[in-house]
């Protein structure tokens, strides 16, 4: 018998439910194979997501910290121009208040790489300021300081540090040292007006 | 406590008050038992708008939660040790003083006289130290510095007093705001000319420019030090973080309290490097001051109104309440910076009636001359808030004079 000539010794149903066996494993394999390569082909996508997400975030990271960095090398460079000018304020006052307790003329103020300070009008006689500067009002007279072009660049390096706007500083210059063209003092200070 | 919780009613608390303390005080009658931003309440649950902030001490306005909750993390971590220790508060607070206005050293004390009374010592042993026997500091007239020995002595008003005579030695003062009298009161005798920017105390009068330079050159010619009382302006009341930034002047040394603890009890007396190594070890102490509690609070004052747009509104709020106010009938000016603000009354307005109307209507002001209101509401405060204080006002004013 053909069954006899291919299992020799098993008996016909015991046969029957070997094959039987065989290909339900067979076909559990398969079905095993086909799950694997379904998980490793997601598992590839999941891996290719995550690597563009990433990817993404670090180009986005790189970008902030880039704007970030620009943001604080701006902010550090107006610090630097307005502690320039402050040091420069300072500079010439004290060469002022040197020269006077000498009983001579003011020194020069010292000329650095911003000689463009003094362009700012010297004033002999500032306008005395009330409290509040957009109301001012002079209050009794007495003897004008000297010394007033420093004071005022003092004054507006002051108030630009303290968060004062360009408008602000302009009117306190105008208001309390009766300066006209307040444009030589705010420029140094604060850069050129847009 | 809220106003619900309250034990004791307002009659209570004077009848205690009456048989138990001294008589320093003519308190208003009001027992307030609970404060949120801009408002105060009393034992009765009445609503009060605050416009002087306990003096210019709740800056953020009451129980701010930044410092509420840095008073509650660091009182239950660790509340002091002495300064016979290191503690990180003070440390972080003493660089942020420095770096925000003169550069130098800070000493800390428990109250804006405390820090004036360090002023004082810093200005006489730096006068000694350059030979002056008997060193002089210059005042102004209407100047406030504080109660203790030294700063009373400073305090021109009240030094008059006979009742609590002698005061200390080497205090003068000239007339308010006058430069040219300023100068000729410093001599080679001055140590320092000790003067607050604006004069709170008198009724909130600015120093003009002129009478401040001429205060700085009169130091820089005899080497004495300028020092600027910044108890009140400073810490952005004015609407820069110190009210010397809006000068023409730059100081050697200032003090500050008030604001600065944020209703804790801090002061402290900063410097520029000049006057930074004046003084040394012995030379200056205190138990109390920059202990972890109050300076982790000042810590977060400082960082809620070092904040250039929280001092924008200031100057522009301190704008919108003086041109009100300036419109006001009865009012014949308004003076001050920022949100510190006096208000001049005509003649024949009682300060003191206009005073207590206006807490009948649910308005705290302060009266510190009979011509006078002060104004010093949160620099939290809101337009609209603003704009009911000035309403208030001009409501008193109206039924008062009618």
């Amino acid at each position: 018998m053909r069954r006899k000539e291919e299992s020799p010794g098993l008996h016909p149903l015991e046969r029957t439910t070997a094959e039987r066996l065989g290909q339900i494993v067979e076909a559990a394999e398969r079905a095993a194979e086909a799950v694997i390569d379904d998980a490793e082909a997601e598992a590839r996508r999941y891996l290719d997501d995550a690597r563009a997400r990433a990817d993404r975030l670090v180009a986005e990271r790189v970008q902030e910290a880039g704007e970030l960095t620009d943001s604080l090398i701006a902010r550090a460079e107006e610090i630097r121009r307005q502690a320039e000018a402050l040091v420069d304020a300072l500079e010439e006052a004290r060469s002022r208040l040197a020269g006077e307790a000498e009983g001579e003329e003011p020194a020069s103020p010292p000329r650095t790489s911003r000689s463009h300070l003094s362009a700012v009008t010297p004033v002999a006689r500032p306008r005395l300021v009330a409290d509040d500067s957009e109301r001012e009002e002079p209050l009794a007279a007495s003897a004008a300081p000297n010394g007033t072009p420093a004071a005022a660049r003092l004054l507006a390096t002051q108030m630009a540090i303290s968060g004062s706007s360009r408008q602000e500083i302009e009117l306190r210059l105008r208001n309390g040292f009766e300066i006209e063209d307040t444009a030589a003092i705010l420029d140094a200070i604060l850069g050129p007006e847009d | 406590m809220s106003a619900e919780d309250a034990v004791l009613g307002l009659t209570d608390v004077q009848a205690l008050e009456e048989r138990y303390l001294m008589r320093t005080y003519k308190r208003a009658p009001v027992d307030f038992v609970r404060g949120e931003g801009a408002y105060l309440w009393d034992a009765g649950g009445k609503r009060y708008l605050d416009f002087l902030t306990g003096i210019s001490v709740c800056s953020l306005g009451h129980c701010h939660p930044a410092v509420v909750e840095a008073v509650r993390e660091q009182a239950g971590r660790l509340m002091h040790v002495s300064n016979l220790f290191y503690t990180e508060p003070m440390a972080r607070l003493a660089q942020r003083l420095s770096e925000s206005s003169l550069g130098g050293r800070v000493f800390f004390a428990n109250s804006g006289t405390e820090a004036n009374e360090c002023a004082i010592k810093i200005a006489r042993k730096h006068a000694h130290g350059r030979g002056i026997a008997e060193p002089e500091i210059v005042s102004f007239e209407g100047d406030f510095h504080g109660r203790s020995y030294g700063a009373l002595s400073a305090t021109p008003n009240l030094a008059r007093n006979p009742a609590f005579g002698p005061m200390l030695p080497g205090f003068r003062s000239v007339p308010r705001g006058d430069g040219a009298a300023l100068r000729e009161a410093v001599g080679e005798r001055t140590a320092a000319v000790l003067i607050e920017p604006i004069q709170g105390e008198a009724g909130v009068f600015p120093i003009p420019d002129d009478a401040l330079l001429a205060a700085r050159q009169a130091c820089d010619e005899v080497g004495a030090l300028l020092i600027l009382d910044e108890i009140q302006t400073g810490m952005g009341r004015t609407g820069s973080l110190w009210a010397f930034q809006q000068t023409p002047v730059r100081p050697d040394v200032l003090t500050s309290a008030k604001a600065l603890g944020g209703g804790m009890p801090v002061g402290a007396c900063v410097t520029g490097p000049a006057a930074a190594d004046v003084l040394e070890p012995g030379d200056h102490g205190s138990t109390f001051a920059g202990g972890p509690i109050g300076t982790a609070a000042a810590l977060a004052v400082f960082e809620a109104i070092d904040d250039p747009t929280l001092l924008r509104r200031v100057r522009e709020l301190g704008r919108d309440l003086s041109d009100g106010l300036a419109a006001l009938d009865g009012v014949r000016e308004v003076r001050g910076r920022g949100l510190m603000v006096g208000v001049g009354l005509e003649e024949g307005v009682e300060a003191a009636a206009v005073g207590a109307d206006l807490l009948e209507r649910g308005l705290v002001v302060n009266v510190p001359a009979p011509d006078t209101l002060r104004l010093l509401p949160p620099l939290t405060v809101e337009l609209p808030q603003v704009r009911e204080a000035v309403g208030l006002i001009g409501d008193s004013l109206r039924s008062l004079r009618s």
